[in-house]
């Protein structure tokens, strides 16, 4: 479960107003924010490496500081580039690597790599030359090999292909169904209502409205990327 | 850690350029070893040479007063440890004559194919870290940390200082034991061609070699300073350019030329051989006008005054001579000492400086030779002297006895070897930290 409760982040110029909610287990929550910068500041905020925010951020009911060493969640950021991964060795070394000398779950990872279909002939790749759906792919095993209760997202579909995206709904969906509290930032309307089970629309730094999925069907849709999105 | 040595290993010795650059330093190398064997070897020979034709010299000459003109040729050895540094030294192939004349000079000859032998440049086993060793371990210093956004993801699952400390060793690791290797490699392996080296000249080398991978880790970590000063942009290759440029090439030659210009306050050789010069007409005009006032003395009475003389220019005009050439010296050493407190300043500067001394051929190697010069002169004016004016006329016999006519210079490690050790390792100590605090703002706060 997270939850976060009055979280009042000033960053420069850019800020969150006493953002308040919280994702049960076994659901997904989608915060849907226009802004890139507002949804990579929550994230960064999120997950810690940014110190910035006042207010509460709960794991499992208990702060993140409480978690120790120990992740209180498991974060999954928007990749921006293949290059920006190249190490230069090939693949298998690569998770052989993330596997031992950062102590990534092995089973876990290539669990989540059969899910996506991934073929082993990329191991012997390097990354550089892996195609972008199958950079995602490793990129997303990798993310999720620690066992977690808790999942952050930050807009990582966007720019994937159609294929990509139905092999991580499916993933997503697997993860709620056990048990995981899942939350999505993001700025994709028609995706937020296809996967989610809550969205909470973000403007101007404030959380102004939240809606069940289901309510989000019978809604116009165009209307409100209007009235909160634009 | 075992992990992370595994992985460096893979992406340094996995990555075809990084052998091909790799593979290109140890070719280099080998050429250059085999050719610093090849040319030690070649002195050797000629080095026989030289004996037998001073030797057969001294069989042809009439009498003293001929040999005190003639004199004899004193040749500079280099150790056997010069043949890995064998471009990197201050003096080229010298040699100097000993006579009765005032000057001292140091000769290089030209002749032959010495006419194209080209020194200086990197153009020796000990360039090739300079050179190629310095530009590949900036080139691994670059890529070792990838990218802030690959860095961000590493961090969500180990700390991001556990990552670059663990990842900058596991390179070291790696990079130094390949240095490590080749430099031992090679140091054993010249064994086969029949050269052994004493044990001074072995602990020099390795404390040559552990400043060396010292020097390559300082390149490593500036390697990694700038990439992530400039944020991992792409136009890296520019500026590491020129900071490799700087730092190689530009650094050495400014403080060649800072010590060139305090050289310059130095008082001119010429000078010195003029005084000294002066000093001896003095007492040759003294002679002359003895002369010319007693031009009715028998010559044996002028034998005798000529004995007294040679005993009061021994006493007096010598030992004035001796002393403004002694006095000189030392205003060089000066020169040079301050040299050598430049150099500690800049690992490059201090590696070309411990290289020129390594190889027996630096600057203290001249000062050396300087001195021998002196003494043996000194030995050869008293040993003229003696037989000039008490067997002129007898069988010339050789002032060489044995090998005084050839100076063994030794390979040195600079007097300031372990300061301008600490001081690079003070310099990769600051840009490991100054490292990590710009990269921890880029990867938590893009």
């Amino acid at each position: 479960m997270i939850t976060l409760r009055g979280l009042n982040i000033n960053c420069e110029d850019r800020f969150w107003d006493s953002l308040g909610f919280e994702v049960a287990d076994s659901e997904i929550y989608f915060l849907l924010s226009r802004a890139d910068w507002g949804s990579d500041l929550l994230f960064r905020v999120l997950s810690g490496t940014d110190s910035s925010a006042t207010g509460a951020i709960l794991y499992d009911g208990r702060p993140a500081r409480d978690w120790g060493k120990a992740p209180p969640a498991v974060f999954i950021d928007r990749v921006a580039d293949v290059a920006d991964f190249e190490t230069e060795a090939r693949l298998g070394d690569w998770i052989d690597f993330l596997c031992a000398g950062l102590g990534l779950d092995r089973v876990n990872l290539f669990k989540t790599l059969l899910v996506c279909n991934f073929h082993e002939r990329y191991l012997k790749k390097k990354v550089r030359d892996l195609p972008r759906d199958v950079f995602h792919q490793v990129y997303l095993a990798a993310c999720l090999a620690p066992e977690h209760k808790n999942i952050v997202i930050n807009d990582f579909i966007r720019g994937a292909e159609k294929g990509f995206e139905l092999k991580f709904n499916k993933l997503l969906l697997q993860k709620k169904a056990l048990g995981r509290a899942i939350l999505y930032l993001g700025s994709d309307i028609f995706y937020a209502s296809e996967i989610a089970d809550r969205v909470g629309f973000i403007k101007n730094g404030r959380l102004l409205f939240e809606a069940d999925a289901a309510d989000l069907k019978e809604m116009d849709i165009k209307d409100l990327y209007l009235k909160f999105l634009n | 850690m075992l992990a992370f040595l595994r992985f460096e290993w893979r992406r340094i010795f996995c990555v075809k350029k990084n052998l091909i650059s790799l593979g290109f330093i140890f070719l280099f190398s080998t050429y250059f070893v085999l050719s610093g064997v090849d040319e030690y070897r070649q002195f050797l020979s000629e080095k026989k040479i030289f004996l037998r034709y001073e030797r057969e010299k001294v069989s042809h000459v009439v009498n003293y007063s001929q040999y005190g003109g003639f004199g004899f040729r004193i040749l500079f050895e280099a150790p056997a440890l010069n043949l890995f540094f064998i471009n990197s030294n201050i003096l080229q192939d010298v040699e100097s004559n000993i006579d009765t004349f005032e000057m001292i000079e140091v000769e290089s000859s030209f002749k032959g194919n010495k006419l194209f032998l080209k020194r200086g440049y990197f153009k020796d086993f000990a360039g090739m870290p300079l050179i190629f060793g310095s530009l590949f371990m900036l080139y691994l210093g670059h890529v070792a940390l990838i990218s802030s956004a690959y860095l961000r993801f590493i961090a969500v699952n180990t700390s991001l200082l556990k990552y670059y400390v663990m990842t900058t060793i596991s390179r070291f690791f790696w990079m130094d034991l390949f240095f490590i290797a080749l430099s031992v490699g090679f140091f054993y392996l010249v064994g086969f061609w029949g050269i052994f080296f004493s044990r001074q000249e072995q602990s020099n080398y390795f404390f040559c070699l552990l400043f060396q991978i010292l020097f390559l880790n300082f390149f490593y970590l500036l390697g990694q300073l700038i990439t992530v000063l400039l944020r991992f942009r792409k136009i890296f290759f520019f500026w590491f350019f020129i900071v490799w440029f700087v730092c190689v090439f530009l650094l050495p030659e400014i403080n060649r030329l800072s010590v060139f210009n305090q050289s310059q306050a130095l008082e001119s050789a010429e000078k010195v051989n003029l005084e000294k010069f002066r000093t001896l007409m003095a007492l040759e005009k003294k002679f002359r006008d003895y002369l010319k006032e007693n031009q009715s003395v028998p010559l044996d009475q002028i034998q005798k005054m000529q004995k007294k003389f040679a005993v009061q220019y021994i006493n007096s005009t010598y030992l004035v001579n001796t002393s403004l050439e002694s006095r000189y010296l030392r205003t060089v050493e000066k020169v040079i000492a301050d040299h050598e407190r430049q150099a500690i300043l800049f690992p490059t500067t201090f590696y070309q400086f411990m290289t020129g001394e390594m190889s027996g051929k630096g600057y203290y190697g001249y000062l050396d030779f300087m001195d021998y010069i002196m003494q043996v002169r000194n030995r050869f004016i008293q040993f003229y002297l003696k037989k000039r004016y008490e067997e002129n006329n007898a069988k010339v016999e050789s002032f060489v006895k044995g090998d005084e006519n050839v100076f063994h210079s030794h390979s040195r490690l600079p007097r300031t070897y372990w300061i301008g050790a600490l001081v690079t390792l003070l310099y990769g100590i600051i840009l490991f930290i100054l490292t990590f605090r710009p990269l921890k703002r880029q990867v938590f706060q893009p």
